[in-house]
């Protein structure tokens, strides 16, 4: 593996003391691309929110390969957390992503709004930045997303679910410009999703949840039919 | 005309009264815009009647250890401000806490609040019949007693309260919109929570003060759901919204001159019937597809 960009040791996430996941070991290296599978309710999202800070671990120790406050992380929630009442045009949305470098009294400059603009080209979606962020469709909406995630200038990227509820298309055009920023610039991927048939060509490797456990492999043996079956919905599988 | 005329005049009788009106019908509304965003209005009601609550506690404790206060004297605004902004700026951070934990149901809470906060005020009242008929005045927000020197201290509150909101509106939009982006870029998502509640706890505290928990409210709420309507930026909103809540408090203040209507509820009334008109002429041009959707 390359040089570890993340690593957590013997992590255990939960809510109120309530545990998720326990004894979590993982290592993502740099410029990798990271699918994290596992039935619903399995503690996916739990794992991701916790490697973004957003739930402190409740043992162990969650360690970046990179100095935070310098490099922010990317993250794209999923899109229905976000409340379509806001007036906010598309390109104020991507310009949010700049604030992570941002101190208070600082105000937006040229600057970041033309790396705004960049990462909203980068996703596709140039012609779309005075549109109502509100008005776009689900999967224009997650490119959004991924692009104000990108004005961060990340190191690491985490994706929670960007293809849930949208269409073949738009999972297809989502993928493309994930994997595209992978290979090209190197940015190093974890991603959160259900829709397995998708990860061919793109994922390095899995980690694999279920059962409070996470177990980290390469993609071709951690995808069994059984373990497919239980993403999909079709099954319970024996993890 | 000639009563708009008048009121125009630098040597208006009732200058202050109309500086004042429009200062809390322009400030309020910026406040306004995050209770509509964060999904948070009727808060908007609670705490203006909290913010009674605390003037009638104030004139209470004020009788029971120093003496009765004399009306329309300086101390009793002094006194009536500190009541006033004690109570909603506890009510606020009470809230907020309850709300960052994520326990029950909000719309309980700030009933609850709204209801102990009436009871409150009639029952402080009650302890102290010397001073209620002459707190009466203050409690519905007394814009015509405004004086030169009480709007002096308003115009300096909601100036600092307008600077507050223009230097941080990245934070407090980020905030708002997406916590927990806030959270991931490192930034005190919570400091900035309570700055954003201390801002509208003063902005609300001095707006009951000067203009009555019902205006408060009505420019709280009315205005910013009216720019809602016609804006598609966060800046436009916002200032849409000041300038329809400032042109709404001119308005009803002319009503209220020119027909001899009460000053508040002619200012709330315009305030809603600007949002009545917009919404309706919004519906129209989408009818007749003259307006981008």
């Amino acid at each position: 593996m390359a040089e570890p960009l993340l690593i957590l040791r013997d992590v255990s996430l939960g809510y109120e003391n309530r545990v998720i996941l326990e004894h979590v070991d993982l290592e993502l290296g740099r410029g990798e691309f990271v699918a994290l599978l596992g039935p619903n309710g399995a503690g996916k999202t739990t794992l991701l929110r916790g490697i973004a800070g957003l739930i402190p671990p409740l043992a162990g120790m969650v360690h970046y390969g990179f100095d935070r406050a310098a490099s922010p992380l990317g993250y794209v929630p999923q899109r229905d957390t976000l409340d379509p009442t806001f007036p906010l045009t598309v390109r104020e949305v991507v310009l949010m992503g700049t604030y992570a470098r941002l101190r208070p009294l600082r105000p937006v400059a040229r600057a970041q709004r033309l790396l705004a603009a960049r990462c909203l080209e980068l996703v596709g979606l140039g012609a779309l930045a005075e549109q109502r962020f509100a008005s776009l469709s689900g999967g224009q909406m997650q490119r959004v997303l991924i692009a104000r995630a990108l004005a961060a200038e990340p190191r690491l990227l985490l994706l929670d679910e960007p293809t849930a509820g949208v269409d073949a298309e738009a999972t297809a055009a989502i993928m493309e410009v994930v994997g595209r920023l992978n290979r090209s610039d190197g940015l190093t991927v974890l991603l959160v999703t259900h829709q397995v048939g998708m990860l061919g060509g793109l994922a390095s490797a899995v980690v694999w949840v279920q059962d409070g456990r996470a177990v980290r492999g390469r993609i071709e043996e951690m995808l069994s039919p059984e373990r497919i079956a239980g993403v999909l919905g079709a099954g319970s599988p024996r993890g | 005309m000639s009563a708009f005329l008048e009121i125009l005049r630098p040597g208006f009788l009732l200058r202050d009264a109309l500086v004042g009106s429009v200062l809390v019908g322009i400030v309020c509304p910026l406040v306004g815009v995050y209770f509509v965003l964060r999904r948070m209005i009727f808060l908007g009601v609670a705490l203006p009647q909290l913010s009674a609550a605390g003037i009638a506690f104030a004139f209470l404790v004020h009788r029971t250890v120093v003496g009765p206060h004399v009306h329309l004297e300086v101390g009793e605004r002094a006194l009536a401000r500190l009541g006033a902004s004690a109570f909603t700026l506890c009510g606020i951070l009470v809230l907020a806490a309850f709300e960052r934990r994520g326990r029950g149901i909000v719309e309980a809470r700030i009933g609850v609040t709204y209801a102990a906060a009436g009871a409150l005020t009639i029952l402080f009242l009650a302890a102290d019949p010397w001073g209620e008929a002459q707190m009466v005045n203050l409690l519905k927000g007394d814009l015509l007693a405004t004086t030169e020197r009480s709007l002096a201290v308003l115009a300096s509150v909601l100036g600092a309260v307008v600077i507050v909101l223009l230097a941080f509106q990245k934070e407090f939009l980020l905030v708002s919109f997406d916590r927990d982006l806030a959270v991931v870029f490192g930034k005190a998502a919570g400091l900035w929570d309570m700055v954003l509640y201390l801002v509208c706890g003063v902005t609300i505290s001095f707006g009951v003060m000067t203009a009555g928990p019902l205006v408060t409210f009505g420019f709280l709420v009315a205005p910013p759901l009216t720019a809602r309507l016609i804006t598609r930026h966060m800046m436009s909103f916002s200032v849409a919204s000041a300038a329809l809540g400032g042109v709404a408090a001119f308005a009803g203040f002319y009503c209220a001159y020119r027909y001899d209507w009460p000053l508040g509820p002619a200012e709330v009334a315009v305030a809603v019937s600007l949002l009545v008109a917009v919404g309706a002429m919004v519906r129209l041009w989408r009818a007749l597809g003259l307006r981008p959707t």
